[in-house]
């Protein structure tokens, strides 16, 4: 029959499909990124994000010298036209650190918060959809794993795991299943019982095509929030792992073993602590700024209804 | 309500066998040895067997993790891999140091944060909330070690007012020196204050614009009284439940916060037993996190139905 | 205006009211140009579609237009201009000069403070009442607005309201300083019939009451109808009409108006026969668009000259105290929408297409004390029991009920969307399963569904062509391209041109939605098309378009319909035969004609008896239901509608489930009632 074609899944209709689900995340990102800009959040969020955006580019390339550099003549400088925030212990310039130190952060926490919303929004999406028992208890296992604090099941993890970079990522993915799947389960809840989904059962369609073609771009405004909220989450638990020197390893630039490392030195040099303080600091609030900007931009009048 | 207690409680029951299973299997893939860091880099094949032989490591998991079970049962919790010491006892002082810090963040964030939120919540937009909000999305984007470093500079090592560490020494009360109680305290108050204070502000803007509202301005009842007892007391509801969500997430600042200031509390102690592979004493502090953030969130979900009277009268 | 009538008691006078909101988005012009006055003692209905502005200049009277807007023109009230009040001016002028009652009380009511406490706050604090007095006027107050046990409902909580009962405390805060002006937004909207009725029955008693001057707002004419003295039809925010209510709706001098009028169905006359609908073509003026120099409904007009497409008409008087905003309000007939056809024509056929018997559905299971031990405490909702239907070649199977009756739960029954627990469903002589996913294709394809809210039956990501592509794929087995071309065909035949196939849903009107959705259910040649509420959502012009549509499509392809509704007017308009719900079970069924006219069973007697008439001269025949619908979750020891039924005959009704007879005129038509036919047809016949 015709129908079997329609509702057998191929490799070439998923690639399809998949090319459209990112067109269509791009396409509203941007969309996003554009109301976001209305408001006073996103006016001041957006230009952070990108600026260390950039630096998690070419960072690297701008720094006045290579963050692994040892300039035994100047340690603990403080800050001076040679070097701009001063040097720590082993006389390497704090802000070419700062700068390198961008990327491995916005890189770990990207990735993480990127896989932790596919994972969770997989998770969610078809618990929710499936409902009753199957439902009931994927929920209760994810219900026992918010009871802990995130920070406590990523050093559980992250150690069981050993540290490097992938392994960071990896952890920070798996901490934010539980709470991604929530929040795309609750959207799924609301969203099936819609009068499109039924009308999709009505004529026929397959789960699959239901959750991903019906369900899943009505959830995207959802999920990019939702992004911007975990990307803030995972610069947070990325750095204090970091800080707590199970993230990156020594002598990789990181901006929370600068933070921790600096503690011996603090009354001596408390500059040292200073740089990478701010950068995480800023960063977050870049982002947190941007993610209001962008819930604040939602609930505009009509700005739901394009969406 | 007896009902709701039953499914309740059972919830809470499985919760914690999910997360000891969790723990025992995390641990038992975790690398490294305990045996190996209990005798550390010098040890001899023979020694680490007659370690392994006394700590029991040699049954296969799950009998040893059923035995751990039917001891927990009976409140034996196991010794200490590491301090050859029942766990139990290794964790009451620290508890204690731990719940004085907690209690106090608690104790000065709530009120305040629920006061702000009121506050900037009723003149959303308005320059003074602005202002607020600015300061509350400082709070949550500040990483506490950030936050806690930052004062330990100005506070203690420029300005000399307060102690830089918090180290006390083991078997006194931290409430004899109370002076070092006021930076971790401060630290973990930031975040607290900014998330509750956050979501207060969110709720009261919401029921602002509830249709009841608008009925109460119609009537001709003056601001105030619009506010207090038409505004506030629908907007607390959900606040509650913030709240007791971060009584669990405590704990996450707990680590940090202990560890930027050397305070002897669970936060450092779980940090070292994940460090060192001591089973026996993380699986009790795990539990005892799992207990304190289900009962919490039960103490919230009872008062959410006291005082909502639609949960209340059903 | 004749400056002698406005002396005389002249309440509140609005000027030349212009509102404008500024969003984020854009420009919104809800209110263009509105005058009118309210004088003591009389009522002034606003009516007209969503989107018309009527709310908006409500709240304006309420001097509380919330939103950053620009107010042009005035509001007097008694000499003071409202817009220009300071907030001490308002605050003693709100509660206790004007009050205002809402749509929807449930949500007007604060949900976690008791209802009396909610009034007397008005009395303490509007005219200074101490404890004690404003308990004892509280009670006064709840008694005359028809509250049985005032002092016990004081102490509840709204959620333990009936939807009538909440509207019955927010009308009794209202009343409660005894206002000079008392604004009434859309109070009935979203009530029960049999609800509505009780409550237009004590807003007609309050006329003869209270002394106040009420401005009513309500999109329903046949509402408008009964409680209305003087008329004000609103239309994208202008004034276009003004006028007793027994000429406006006699004698309507504004095309709309007509047109309007057109739309509603009316009672059938004595002989049986029905009016045809005829709808307005087009859709409202939109409230973002600019200010013209054209009459706003010339696009829809179909009197329409060059002038009114370039000078833009005033509000002038016609004479009588009647005002139009037409230039040739002297031209206008009902007939200009077209001769009135009648419609009634039984199709005879007996090929039944879907039978169903002992129709089933209870929702949740019976929850025990201690979890899984001890007594039963909570029954599950009895949602649907024991129901019997049958639809027939080609004719419309009309279903009516009330919140609560079980009539969308036997819908998601019949359409697999919800599984039955029991009962067999045979569409074609061919078993269905209970569950849509284990249907075949070709039940798929032959059975389909309308939904109520036509923006919520379309994703809003995909464009309108999708669902309708979609069903011609699976139902048609036809490929890509000429599921296109087909696609356009089927679009056009509801009225929409081939430009509309790439456009998403939020580009498209409400009514626009509802045509996609029927097209997309008429895409592959189904034999029923079960429509669940399908016109509720839609103004009366775009609902009579729809209905037009639906009617059209049977007529020419012979598909049978399901067509469920509240609104036993449209009900009776389209359906050959009916059944009617009541708490899940079937109080009566058959050919329309003896079902309704005149009604046998007790209930469909107080249905059709609680029914707004959109004419101002109907007689009514004033049946009232007391109290609300059982909880569904008691199983009924003895007849489903004995706790309201107006006519019991005594114990038997309590102790005995009524058993199924035919009536007197039809052995098709089943009465579920311990009254035997011929008394049943006696009482009616009176």
């Amino acid at each position: 029959m015709a129908n079997a074609s329609i509702n057998r899944i191929t490799l070439s209709g998923l690639l399809r499909a998949g090319g459209a689900k990112i067109a269509e995340l791009g396409h509203s990102l941007l969309y996003l990124f554009r109301l976001a800009l209305r408001t006073p959040g996103g006016r001041i969020g957006l230009p952070i994000v990108m600026l260390y955006l950039l630096l998690a580019f070419i960072g690297p390339l701008l720094a006045p010298y290579p963050a692994t550099d040892f300039h035994l003549d100047n340690q603990l400088e403080s800050p001076s036209s040679q070097f701009w925030l001063g040097t720590d212990q082993f006389g390497r310039d704090i802000l070419s650190r700062v700068m390198s130190g961008a990327r491995s952060i916005i890189g770990i926490s990207v990735a993480g918060a990127a896989l932790g919303i596919a994972l969770g929004t997989l998770v969610g999406m078809s618990s929710g959809y499936k409902g009753g028992k199957t439902d009931e208890v994927v929920m209760r296992i994810m219900d026992g794993l918010m009871s802990f604090p995130s920070l406590l099941m990523a050093l559980l993890i992250l150690t069981s795991l050993g540290a490097s970079r992938v392994n960071i990522v990896l952890t920070i993915g798996i901490v934010f299943i539980a709470p991604v799947s929530r929040v795309m389960r609750s959207i799924t809840l609301a969203l099936k019982t819609q009068e499109f989904v039924q009308s999709a059962r009505m004529r026929g369609e397959n789960q699959v095509y239901i959750i991903f073609r019906e369900i899943l771009p009505n959830a995207i405004p959802v999920l990019i929030v939702e992004g911007s909220v975990r990307l803030s989450y995972a610069i947070l638990l990325a750095s204090s792992l970091g800080f707590l020197g199970l993230g990156v390893q020594p002598p990789s630039p990181d901006w929370g073993l600068m933070i921790s490392e600096s503690r011996r030195f603090i009354v001596l040099a408390p500059w040292v602590a200073l740089a990478p303080s701010v950068a995480v600091a800023s960063l977050v609030i870049g982002v947190n700024l941007l993610s209001d900007g962008i819930r604040q931009a939602r609930r505009l009048p009509q700005g739901e209804k394009e969406l | 309500m007896l009902r709701f207690l039953i499914v309740r409680f059972g919830l809470i029951a499985i919760t914690l066998l999910v997360v000891s299973v969790a723990i025992f299997a995390v641990t038992e893939v975790l690398p490294g040895d305990v045996a190996w860091h209990i005798l550390g880099q010098g040890a001899t094949a023979e020694n680490l067997e007659a370690v392994r032989e006394k700590l029991d490591l040699n049954r296969p998991a799950h009998i040893r993790y059923l035995g751990w079970v039917s001891n927990a049962l009976r409140g034996d919790l196991g010794d200490s891999y590491l301090q050859n010491r029942p766990v139990i006892e290794i964790i009451k002082p620290r508890l204690f140091n731990s719940l004085v810090l907690a209690v106090f963040a608690f104790l000065v964030a709530v009120p305040t944060a629920v006061a702000t939120g009121v506050w900037a919540g009723v003149r959303s937009n308005s320059v003074g909330d602005q202002v607020v909000s600015a300061i509350s999305l400082a709070g949550i984007s500040l990483p506490e070690f950030v936050t806690g470093v930052t004062l330990m500079v100005i506070f203690g090592s420029t300005l000399h007012w307060l102690p830089s560490s918090s180290i006390i020494l083991p078997g006194t009360s931290p409430l004899t020196r109370p002076l070092i109680l006021i930076l971790p305290t401060l630290t973990l108050t930031g975040v607290l204050f900014a998330y509750i204070m956050r979501m207060t502000r969110a709720n009261v803007i919401e029921v602002m614009q509830e249709n009841y509202v608008r009925t109460a301005i119609l009537k001709g009842l003056p601001m105030r009284q619009v506010i207090f007892r038409h505004v506030i007391p629908n907007a607390m509801l959900p606040t509650i439940s913030v709240i007791a969500i971060n009584v669990g997430w405590m704990f996450g600042g707990l680590i940090i916060v202990e560890n930027v200031f050397a305070y002897p509390g669970l936060g450092r102690l779980l940090l070292v037993s994940i460090q060192s592979r001591d089973v026996p004493l993380l699986q009790a502090l795990a539990l005892l996190i799992a207990v304190t953030f289900s009962l919490s969130n039960l103490a919230a979900d009872l008062s959410y139905g006291i005082l909502n009277p639609r949960i209340r009268i059903s | 205006m004749n400056k002698q009538d406005t002396d005389i008691a002249q309440l509140i006078q609005v000027n030349r009211l212009a509102v404008t909101f500024y969003t984020p988005l854009g420009t919104i012009r809800a209110v263009r140009d509105a005058s009118f006055e309210v004088r003591h003692g009389e009522v002034l209905g606003v009516v007209g579609e969503s989107g018309c502005g009527k709310s908006t200049v409500a709240y304006a009277v309420m001097g509380y237009l919330p939103g950053i807007n620009s107010v042009e023109g005035d509001i007097h009230f008694e000499g003071n201009d409202i817009l220009n009040m300071s907030a001490s001016e308002l605050y003693r002028l709100r509660g206790d000069r004007v009050a205002m009652v809402y749509q929807d009380p449930g949500t007007s009511l604060n949900p976690s403070m008791r209802v009396g406490p909610q009034v007397k706050e008005v009395l303490r604090g509007n005219l200074g009442l101490d404890s004690e007095q404003a308990k004892n006027r509280t009670i006064e107050l709840f008694d005359s607005v028809g509250l049985a046990d005032p002092d016990g409902i004081g102490r509840s909580y709204p959620h333990q309201l009936s939807g009538g009962m909440q509207q019955r405390i927010v009308i009794a805060m209202a009343l409660a300083c005894d206002p000079d002006l008392l604004i009434m937004d859309e109070p009935t909207t979203g009530l029960d019939v049999t609800t509505e009725a009780t409550i237009l029955d004590l807003v007609v008693d309050l006329k003869k009451r209270v002394r106040a001057g009420i401005l009513y707002v309500s999109h329903n004419l046949g509402v408008i109808a009964r409680v209305a003295d003087r008329v004000a039809v609103m239309y994208a925010g202008q004034i276009i009409e003004q006028a007793s209510v027994h000429e406006l709706f006699k004698n309507p001098q504004h095309p709309y108006t007509a047109g309007l009028l057109t739309c509603v169905p009316q009672p059938p006359s004595h002989d049986g026969t029905i009016d045809r609908l005829i709808g307005i073509p087009g859709t409202i003026y939109d409230a973002a668009k600019d200010n013209i120099d054209a009459c706003l409904f010339s696009p829809r007009c179909p009197m329409a000259q060059e002038r009114c497409r370039t000078e833009a008409p005033g509000i002038s008087d016609t004479g009588n105290l009647r005002q139009s905003r037409c230039f040739f309000w002297n031209d206008v007939t009902p007939g200009i929408w077209g001769e009135t056809e009648t419609r009634y024509d039984i199709r005879q056929t007996t090929t039944p297409v879907l039978t169903a018997k002992g129709l089933r559905r209870f929702y949740g299971q019976w929850q025990r004390k201690y979890l899984f031990f001890g007594p039963r405490v909570k029954p599950p909702v009895r949602a649907v029991v024991d129901v019997n239907l049958e639809v027939r070649a080609g004719r419309t199977l009309g279903i009516v009920g009330e919140s609560g009756s079980g009539k969308t739960t036997v819908a998601r029954i019949i359409t697999g969307l919800t599984e039955r627990n029991r009962g067999e469903l045979r569409l074609r002589e061919e078993d269905l399963a209970p569950g849509v996913e284990d249907r075949s294709h070709e039940q798929k394809a032959a059975l389909r569904m309308v939904f109520q809210n036509p923006t919520a039956s379309l994703n809003p990501w995909l464009p309108i062509s999708h669902p309708i592509l979609r069903s011609l794929q699976k139902h048609a087995n036809m490929s890509r391209k000429e599921s296109r071309e087909y696609a356009i065909e089927l679009l056009q035949a509801v009225g929409l041109a081939p430009a509309y196939m790439e456009r998403l849903p939020g580009e498209l009107s409400g009514g626009e939605q509802q045509r996609v959705a029927l097209a997309s259910a008429f895409a592959g040649k189904a034999d029923l098309i079960v429509a669940d509420e399908a016109v509720s959502s839609l103004d009366v012009s775009i609902q009579a378009q729809v209905l037009e549509l639906l009617d059209k499509h049977q007529r020419e392809k012979g598909t049978s319909y399901i067509f469920i509704s509240h609104d036993l007017g449209v009900v009776r308009y389209v359906s050959d035969d009916i059944l009617v719900l009541y708490a899940g079970h079937v109080a009566e069924s058959g050919p329309a004609k003896y079902v309704l006219n005149p009604p046998s069973h007790p209930y469909t007697e107080a249905l059709l008896s609680a029914a707004p008439i959109p004419d101002p001269d109907a007689t009514l025949d004033g049946i009232r239901l007391p109290g609300a619908v059982p909880t569904l979750r008691e199983r009924f020891q003895g007849c489903f509608f004995t706790g309201r039924c107006p006519r019991k005959i005594g114990a038997i009704c309590d102790n005995t489930p009524p058993t199924a007879h035919s009536g007197p005129d039809s052995s098709e038509h089943i009465i579920y009632c311990h009254i035997p036919v011929e008394e049943l047809k006696a009482m009616q016949r009176k």
